[in-house]
């Protein structure tokens, strides 16, 4: 009982989410991106170069398509690079913050306490450049569960063991 | 009656006819059509062989009924705290639900069931979509045993990993069987005739083109274009027919609307019973289910303006769940209740009535993109249309400004009404242009936060907000960006320094 204080909270001195220093991505995690693209992008081109090749060689307005695609192109890439910039996270105490988005900027904060359980993924090609997805899973639905791509492996298990402990700690 | 389930047992015996009547459903879905072309073959068939195979069917189901009622069983597992159900005749199957990730125990009781007096009893946890466990036939008492048991175990459960609150102790010692809140006919009438304009209408317009459609197909003629209902009207009279008409029509959706409310609703009670609230309902099918307010997450109460004025509302519970299809599933209606019943639920849920605190008002862009959307957009189409399609749209001219203005009316109201208030216990949101819902919701219930912002907001500083919870989420747009994050960053601190139960 003589431990027990009631002080009022002042709100102005509490921790601010938005003040946060957000780590980005792995500079590997860009190449991934890029060779994903990079593949989107060449059965287009495959596909389109075919029809021209062999199907059709009367398609009107060659040139124009060419030219779409290429802007298509340069502009999937910058959009990529936006939203690769802009992907960051931050691990505090008590919270995990993600922070994502291309023309809105989201910002989505999961206390530890609220972590249902902890998820690594690795892609194809992630995996080659020893880069793995952790999945943060809260019983809010798939509308409030955090994916943190672009994490070496050795880190993202470590920040797997962090919140595993944290949840273990929690109950 | 001591019964500790922790043997396998069957169901009522009288269950063999539930099961019976069951199986026979799901067969006569297959053997519909057979049966239809015996019936237009009447004459044609040899009618010993007719009568010959309906009995050989229905034997042969009511040995896979039995057989099935034979193989059912279920029992507690103690030692593993298990919920077991054993079932199947060829494939078996063998249900384990664990007794603290039970989320619902409901007591149904369809016609059939209420006139052989047995209750059917769904078991529904967090996991997936559908009901885990059904027990189709148990006697009343049995099912009321049972339930406590399932229930009671889970409750043991969360009393070993989060602290109950201290008021649960005071409620058991007093036990309330005796309903607390009983909802009049009256009350219900008041609802049936005051919402769910829409619902019914769209019920109605259904149960119409169904009924055309299968007319047509019988008689060959088409009901809506026969010639002799245009003679029939005089054209002078057009107005008035038209008048008549629509009048009908509401005086319809209206009847819709009460008898369906009163089927549904009927007998509506809701029971305190160790701290949580039992409600039963239902005029043909009685239906019981139970609610905890520890694992309340999401409560609505919404009225319109005639609501208000004969002073009754509705409300809408949202429990724990995982599944997204789940979540409208597992919404609680309370219809019709007043002031104060509205008063002893919400003390009951939350020990106390939820305040509107502080109020954020969203800023006027939310409601000039809402009028983008819903007035320019459309009207831009229109334009188009009527370019390309001269003479076809001219018609329907006159329709434009009665859209703009009422389309208009709805948004002006929505975003009058859009607000969120900010309590130390509570977030409210409220929303709405004719019935205005306002979501309760309690900080610790929060799973995650989200705030976004549109980067040419930034200087205009607004932005919006969306609160995860286990019930569904709940979202505020274009609100003031500093505030929404000096309350991000108190509830932050409330949900990571206490270990509040949000479930």
């Amino acid at each position: 009982m003589e431990n027990f204080t009631n002080n009022t909270i002042d709100t102005t001195q509490l921790p601010k989410f938005e003040e946060v220093p957000f780590s980005g991505l792995h500079p590997n995690y860009w190449k991934v991106t890029l060779i994903h693209i990079g593949i989107f992008m060449l059965i287009i081109g495959f596909a389109y170069s075919y029809i021209f090749t062999f199907m059709d060689k009367t398609i009107p307005n060659q040139l124009e398509i060419s030219i779409g695609i290429i802007v298509l192109f340069v502009l999937v890439l910058f959009i990529a690079r936006i939203g690769f910039t802009k992907k960051g996270f931050a691990f505090r105490n008590h919270d995990v913050l993600f922070r994502h988005g291309i023309i809105a900027t989201n910002t989505m904060v999961i206390p530890y306490n609220r972590i249902q359980h902890v998820a690594l993924h690795e892609g194809l090609i992630s995996r080659f450049f020893g880069l793995s997805k952790i999945e943060i899973f809260t019983a809010g639905g798939s509308s409030s569960d955090i994916e943190i791509p672009g994490i070496t492996k050795e880190q993202a298990e470590n920040i797997k063991q962090l919140l595993m402990g944290k949840i273990q700690k929690e109950l | 009656m001591e019964n500790h389930f922790n043997q396998p047992q069957r169901q009522s015996p009288i269950g063999v006819l539930v099961m019976f009547l069951d199986t026979l459903r799901q067969y006569a879905k297959a053997l519909g059509p057979l049966f239809v072309i015996g019936i237009l073959r009447f004459n044609e068939i040899n009618k010993l062989y007719l009568f010959l195979g309906i009995a050989a069917v229905v034997l042969l189901i009511a040995i896979i009924a039995y057989l099935r009622y034979i193989n059912f069983t279920f029992y507690l597992d103690d030692e593993n705290k298990e919920f077991i159900i054993n079932e199947g005749v060829f494939n078996k199957s063998k249900t384990t639900i664990q007794l603290s990730k039970i989320q619902q125990v409901n007591i149904n009781q369809s016609l059939v069931q209420r006139m052989i007096n047995v209750f059917a009893l769904d078991v529904d946890t967090a996991g997936s979509n559908n009901k885990e466990g059904e027990i189709k036939a148990i006697s009343h008492p049995l099912a009321l045993e049972l339930k406590a048991r399932l229930l009671d175990n889970s409750r043991v459960k969360n009393k070993e990993t989060a602290h109950e609150t201290a008021l649960e102790p005071e409620a058991e010692n007093a036990p309330q069987t005796f309903p607390f809140i009983n909802i009049s006919l009256l009350s219900l009438l008041k609802v049936g005739i005051t919402s769910n304009y829409i619902k019914s209408f769209s019920l109605l317009l259904l149960f119409f083109f169904t009924v055309s459609e299968n007319v047509s197909k019988v008689t060959g003629r088409d009901v809506l274009h026969d010639e002799k209902i245009v003679d029939y009207v005089d054209q002078s009279r057009l107005v008035s027919v038209f008048l008549i008409g629509m009048i009908v029509l509401f005086l319809t959706v209206l009847i819709i609307n009460l008898v369906r409310i009163i089927f549904k609703y009927y007998d509506y009670k809701i029971t305190r019973q160790k701290g949580s609230l039992l409600l039963s309902f239902g005029l043909l099918n009685t239906k019981s289910t139970i609610i905890k307010p520890e694992k309340v997450q999401i409560t609505t109460v919404s009225r319109n303006f005639f609501q208000k004025k004969m002073d009754t509302l509705q409300m809408k519970i949202k429990q724990a769940t995982s599944g997204e299809q789940e979540e409208r599933k597992s919404a609680i209606e309370i219809p019709g209740c007043n002031e104060t019943e509205r008063d002893a639920i919400l003390k009951l849920l939350f020990h106390k009535i939820p305040e509107k605190g502080i109020m954020l008002t969203p800023n006027f862009r939310k409601l000039g993109f809402a009028l983008f959307l819903t007035i320019g957009l459309p009207l831009l189409g229109f334009y188009i249309f009527r370019a390309n399609n001269p003479g076809v749209a001219e018609a329907v001219n006159y329709l434009v400004p009665v859209y703009i203005l009422f389309v208009g009316l709805v948004q002006f109201f929505k975003f009058r009404n859009y607000r969120l208030f900010i309590n130390d216990s509570f977030i409210i949101r409220q929303s709405g242009a004719w019935d205005i819902s306002n979501e309760i919701i309690e900080p610790s219930k929060i799973q995650a936060i989200t705030t976004s912002q549109l980067f040419w907001h930034k200087s205009l500083n607004i932005g919006s907000l969306t609160l995860h919870t286990a019930g569904g989420n709940i979202a505020f747009q274009l609100g003031n960006y500093d505030t929404i994050k000096k309350y991000i960053n108190l509830w932050l601190y409330e949900i990571e320094t206490s270990d509040s139960n949000w479930m």
